[in-house]
């Protein structure tokens, strides 16, 4: 409302949600949802537990806002809620496929080789992510694809600067070898 | 002491103070539909509602009257497939199946393989095609889950092929990938890769 | 900086790196279940008066359990929710209420509009009355294809066995 066309900032919608406008936090949801998302469907490995890890803390984060400390950093805060709940998701499911559109592709008879690269490509990856250890994806994940600096990982894991640096170089190197191992077969 | 007992239904559904939201000849043709339904041992209850639904939305008497016909014969087809022991909501659950383009084969072969009452399972059905799903596959997913699923596990499988579809899952893909997948044990690799995939679990 | 042998793993992070859609549904899923958490008692900062009055007007509609798959009752309570902050009035109007607008209007809370009701096993049609004139299907719930009356309607099932 009003003429200003700028989008509230994180603060801001935080401090409303405080006063009272519960609208305010859908805000914060939608803003948020990608972003996490990501980072749950790559930790996790199944869409719909990535789903619902999210989903979780959503309301969880809800549930605990006056803990939040800094307003404007509530989007860190949040992600360390969200790294927390993942790594409780349990063997729940273990048997359902993950990234399920690409089997579908597959069924439905990607013969075009681009295509058919593409799913290898993205099976490899997902592949080689799930061999690693969780501690090391947690970090790398973190660390390269949510661009997070190593203080604030430190933050959310609790691990300390130089133990995350280790980790996310031996992630590194392992990732590495079971791409190569999965170009050779 | 029948023609008694069918003039006094008529008069019943005549006076259900609800059709007093229709205009009069709206009314006496509603009433009527629902008089030779409940005759032949139909319900006479989803008539009524689908009447009420049709004053609700303004819709014309001959749009309303057309619509209630249509349902007294569907709920006939229903019956003649399930049996005459399916309750109303077991016949309104296989109007919306047929509706959907399930045959007759497929509701009378869900009574075979599945305990009653099968108004989850033909809700199923009827819901999966609403969203995409080609009826045969849909047809034979529910079969196939019917002889063991609660019908809380036939609702988690159709929110999940829902969800598969609004990702852009191809639907009867979906469908097939869900069913395989809750009769699969851990997820298995495709035939390019020679390591068996771990789930990812943090 | 990064060696040759790092280009693999740089693709690696590049893949991830792309925009991952989750389901859009989730954000509303997030709102009905504040919604229904949101009560005076369970507040964790002073809400103003008005605000608490409609949250705990919400809490006396709304249960613990949405979508109860209770083994042992035939019946079920279900909840039903709409999110539209512009409305003024919404309506839930369905196969269990002989479509009348009056019978279950639903009340709101910041734009969340909700209510509960308690259905015998049957396969219900119903949708939204917003406002008095706008019939809104439920986005949450399967949607009834044979529509006869040119607006869009949902459907709910209530299975009747104690699974």
């Amino acid at each position: 409302m009003g003429i200003d066309k700028v989008e509230p900032s994180d603060a801001e919608l935080v401090r409303r949600v405080r006063t009272g406008d519960i609208g305010a936090y859908g805000a914060l949801v939608s803003r948020y949802r990608d972003r996490l998302g990501r980072y749950a469907v790559h930790m996790i490995g199944d869409r719909e537990d990535a789903e619902e890890a999210l989903q979780d803390s959503f309301v969880r984060a809800y549930r605990s806002l006056a803990r939040c400390d800094d307003p404007a950093r509530f989007g860190a805060w949040l992600y360390g809620i969200l790294v927390n709940r993942c790594r409780t998701t349990g063997a729940r499911a273990a048997r359902r496929r993950r990234l399920f559109v690409h089997d579908a592709q597959a069924l439905s008879g990607a013969a075009h080789a681009e295509q058919a690269d593409r799913l290898d490509w993205t099976d490899a990856v997902d592949r080689a992510l799930a061999r690693l250890a969780p501690e090391y994806r947690e970090a790398f994940l973190l660390k390269h694809v949510e661009d997070l600096e190593y203080d604030e990982i430190s933050e959310l894991t609790g691990a300390g600067v130089s133990a995350l640096k280790m980790r996310v170089k031996r992630a590194r190197e392992q990732l590495q070898k079971y791409l190569r191992e999965a170009e050779h077969v | 002491m029948i023609i008694a007992a069918l003039l006094l239904v008529t008069q019943v559904v005549a006076q259900d103070p609800r059709l007093e939201r229709l205009d009069p000849d709206t009314r006496s043709a509603v009433a009527a539909v629902a008089d030779s339904a409940n005759g032949v041992g139909l319900p006479v209850e989803p008539i009524i509602q689908r009447a009420l639904e049709g004053a609700t939305k303004g819709a014309s008497g001959a749009r309303i009257v057309a619509a209630v016909r249509r349902l007294a014969v569907d709920l006939g087809t229903a019956r003649l497939a399930l049996g005459t022991s399916a309750s109303a909501p077991e016949l309104e659950a296989a109007v919306a199946a047929l509706r959907a383009g399930a045959t007759p084969q497929v509701l009378a072969h869900l009574r075979d393989v599945r305990r009653p009452p099968l108004t989850m399972a033909l809700s199923v059905l009827a819901d999966l095609v609403a969203s995409g799903v080609p009826a045969d596959s849909a047809g034979a997913a529910v079969l196939a889950l019917a002889p063991q699923a609660r019908d809380a596990d036939l609702v988690d499988f159709r929110r999940a092929v829902e969800r598969d579809i609004a990702l852009g899952a191809p639907p009867g893909a979906a469908t097939s990938v869900r069913l395989n997948a809750g009769a699969l044990d851990v997820s298995s690799g495709s035939p390019s890769s020679g390591n068996p995939a771990r789930p990812r679990r943090p | 900086m990064f060696e040759p042998e790092d280009e693999t793993v740089e693709r690696l992070i590049q893949h991830l790196r792309r925009p991952v859609a989750m389901d859009a549904g989730l954000d509303a899923r997030v709102m009905r279940e504040i919604a229904q958490a949101s009560s005076p008692r369970r507040r964790v900062w002073p809400l103003p008066w008005s605000v608490a009055a409609a949250a705990a007007v919400l809490g006396a509609v709304l249960v613990a359990r949405p979508w109860a798959r209770n083994a042992t009752s035939r019946a079920d309570t279900l909840q039903f929710v709409l999110i539209a902050p512009q409305a003024a009035s919404v309506s839930l109007v369905g196969d269990f209420n002989d479509w009348d607008p009056a019978r279950s209007p639903m009340q709101t809370a910041h734009g969340i509009w909700a209510t509960a009701l308690r259905l015998a096993p049957g396969r219900y049609r119903y949708a939204f009355l917003v406002n008095g004139v706008e019939w809104r299907a439920d986005p949450g719930a399967p949607a009834a294809k044979d529509d006869e009356f040119g607006t869009p309607s949902s459907v709910v099932t209530v299975g009747g066995r104690g699974s």
